[in-house]
């Protein structure tokens, strides 16, 4: 598993390595990593995504991602399309261009969003635009 | 210093958290802090995909406020309080119309502050209330001086009494057997639309409309006209139902109002229709077409190298031209059309009864209009060309945003094969340019 911090941003096989990867793998990661599960309700938060917002893991897992943790993805582009892939019963892989409101500043990030109908944990990772 | 850090962290939670967005932005517009739900509503309308300055993310929906703000003349203040904000025209029983609302306040020379919310639901309830409230200020304000008469199924005039002549100056002779349309100057009204009052009035109860009549003499004045059905019977056999027509005399109402409406309802720099007042015309234009399908069209328009004419004349040229444009735009259409500045460069035409054809006519005639004259600006004469795209609603169209989607790809189609001309989408949405029309 240690070999996952080789794995880059938009590595094809992600979502699958994700999900069984320990906590520490995860916080080794170079990229922010957010994932939920099929209520939404968040269950892994990586170490550079907690930096970035300023968040310790206690206060955001177990809520609620579109509505309590993350609303500024709460629209069309991206919570929209993690319910329209799981509605469709197809899988999710986009990477889009936006801009997040860590700490209050905008900051221009990369955003890649997976889900698979056949995993029971959705992921948002976020690169920072350089 | 445990304490300070959590207690940081919870205050960025409640921020993160906050169910409005808000925004500190530079007076220039340049974002310094920004909340998650400010992304949340500004994202979709960001052009380019930033969110760097909250001028240039709202200048698709809300072009005025970058003039609002500088043309504030306190040092502090409210510069818009509860400004609406028109994000998509929706479809009439199945998706709202978006709308965001928008308070900005000047902090001191260096500083704005704004809030940002979602007032869809809001508003949508609020429609619902208007319909009533317009019919009580109908019944209940004063009036002064009225014109009633009744009309057979067919809207036309059948009754004649003195109040008739007393407001349109019209004798008797001139007025029993006559179209409603004699109260209207010409282009004001269509057969269509009057069908279309009638119907309402049927459904409703009551068809109520604000706007230009004329007298006999050719003068105009300011009217409120309400239609009613005379009985709700539905037993009653159709050509045995008539109408009863109240025209009231305004004019004086509508200077009274007249500034604060004009606000709400106008685009600050050009004087004709914003967004909001477009969309809402669009909507109402829709439902009258789902009941009854009849020739509809959008002409979108887009002035060309608009940025070049800001950038080697400046802003005040720029602006100078967006005035001309709507003039040009306005002189070219008639009364019943709805003609407005949606955003930016960007411009748009409601014709209501005219089909495909008719609409390529009258933005051809437009195109040519604005490229045979000149804007002068502090000694300058500039030239200038536009874009046009053109589509007709038919029934594979699901709303109004589809049909200004398909008149913006035809402009979009414009642009690309050499500016200044007129494109249209065919009703089996083939693209065609002004070659293949003219075939």
């Amino acid at each position: 598993m240690t070999q996952l911090a080789h794995h880059p941003f938009a590595h094809p096989e992600l979502l699958f390595v994700l999900a069984s990867a320990s906590p520490e793998t995860l916080d080794s990661l170079e990229f922010g990593l957010i994932g939920f599960d099929a209520d939404g309700m968040v269950r892994q938060y990586n170490a550079v995504e907690s930096r970035a917002a300023g968040l310790s893991p206690e206060r955001v897992l177990g809520q609620a991602l579109f509505t309590h943790v993350a609303p500024c993805m709460n629209n069309f582009m991206v919570a929209q399309r993690f319910e329209d892939a799981a509605g469709a019963g197809s899988t999710l892989d986009d990477i889009i261009d936006y801009v997040l409101t860590l700490r209050m500043r905008p900051v221009k990030v990369r955003l890649r969003l997976l889900s698979d109908p056949a995993q029971t944990m959705r992921y948002v990772l976020i690169q920072r635009a350089l | 210093m445990e304490t300070l850090e959590s207690e940081y962290e919870a205050l960025l939670q409640f921020l993160y958290l906050a169910p409005v967005g808000i925004v500190q932005a530079a007076l220039d517009g340049s974002i310094a802090m920004i909340n998650p739900l400010s992304a949340q509503l500004l994202m979709p309308l960001s052009r380019d995909g930033s969110l760097d300055n909250l001028f240039d993310a709202l200048e698709p929906v809300a072009p005025e406020l970058r003039n609002l703000v500088s043309q504030f003349p306190q040092a502090h203040g409210t510069v818009c309080d509860s400004l609406r904000v028109q994000l998509s025209a929706g479809i009439p029983g199945k998706k709202d119309a978006r709308m965001l609302s928008l308070t900005v306040l000047k902090l001191d020379d260096s500083r704005l502050m704004a809030v940002i919310s979602d007032i869809t639901q809001a508003v949508k309830r609020e429609r619902q209330l208007k319909q009533s409230e317009a019919w009580f200020s109908a019944v209940l304000t004063g009036i002064t001086d009225y014109a009633l008469m009744s009309l057979d199924p067919s809207g036309s005039i059948e009754s004649w009494n003195q109040s008739i002549a007393r407001v349109t100056g019209y004798s008797e002779r001139a007025v029993i057997g006559r179209q409603i349309s004699l109260f209207h100057s010409p282009g004001a009204i269509t057969s269509d639309r009057i069908a279309d009052r009638l119907m309402e009035a049927d459904a409703n109860g009551w068809s109520l409309d604000n706007g230009w009549c004329m007298r006999a003499d050719g003068s105009r004045f300011w009217a409120n006209t309400m239609i009613a059905p005379l009985s709700r019977d539905d037993d009653l056999p159709e050509d045995e139902r008539g109408y009863a027509l109240i025209i009231r005399d305004i004019s004086d109402k509508r200077e009274a109002g007249d500034s604060v409406l004009r606000a709400s309802a106008c685009d600050y720099l050009t004087g004709i229709a914003n967004r909001r007042t477009f969309f809402e015309a669009a909507e109402l234009e829709l439902e009258r077409w789902r009941r009854f399908p009849r020739p509809l069209s959008v002409v979108a328009i887009d002035a060309d190298f608009f940025k070049q004419i800001n950038d080697t004349w400046g802003h005040p040229a720029g602006d100078e031209v967006l005035r001309n444009l709507a003039l040009t735009l306005l002189a070219t259409v008639r009364e019943i059309d709805v003609v407005a500045r949606l955003g930016g460069e960007e411009f748009a035409a409601l014709l209501p009864s005219t089909d495909l054809e008719g609409a390529l006519k009258l933005a051809e005639r437009f195109r040519v209009a604005v490229e045979s004259q000149r804007v002068m600006v502090g000694g300058h004469e500039i030239r200038y060309t536009v874009s046009i795209g053109v589509a007709s609603m038919d029934s594979q169209v699901s709303g109004m945003d589809q049909l200004l989607a398909l008149a913006d790809s035809a402009l979009y189609a414009a642009k690309k094969a050499g500016r200044n001309r007129v494109w249209h989408k065919r009703a089996d949405h083939v693209l065609t340019g002004p070659e293949d029309a003219a075939a």
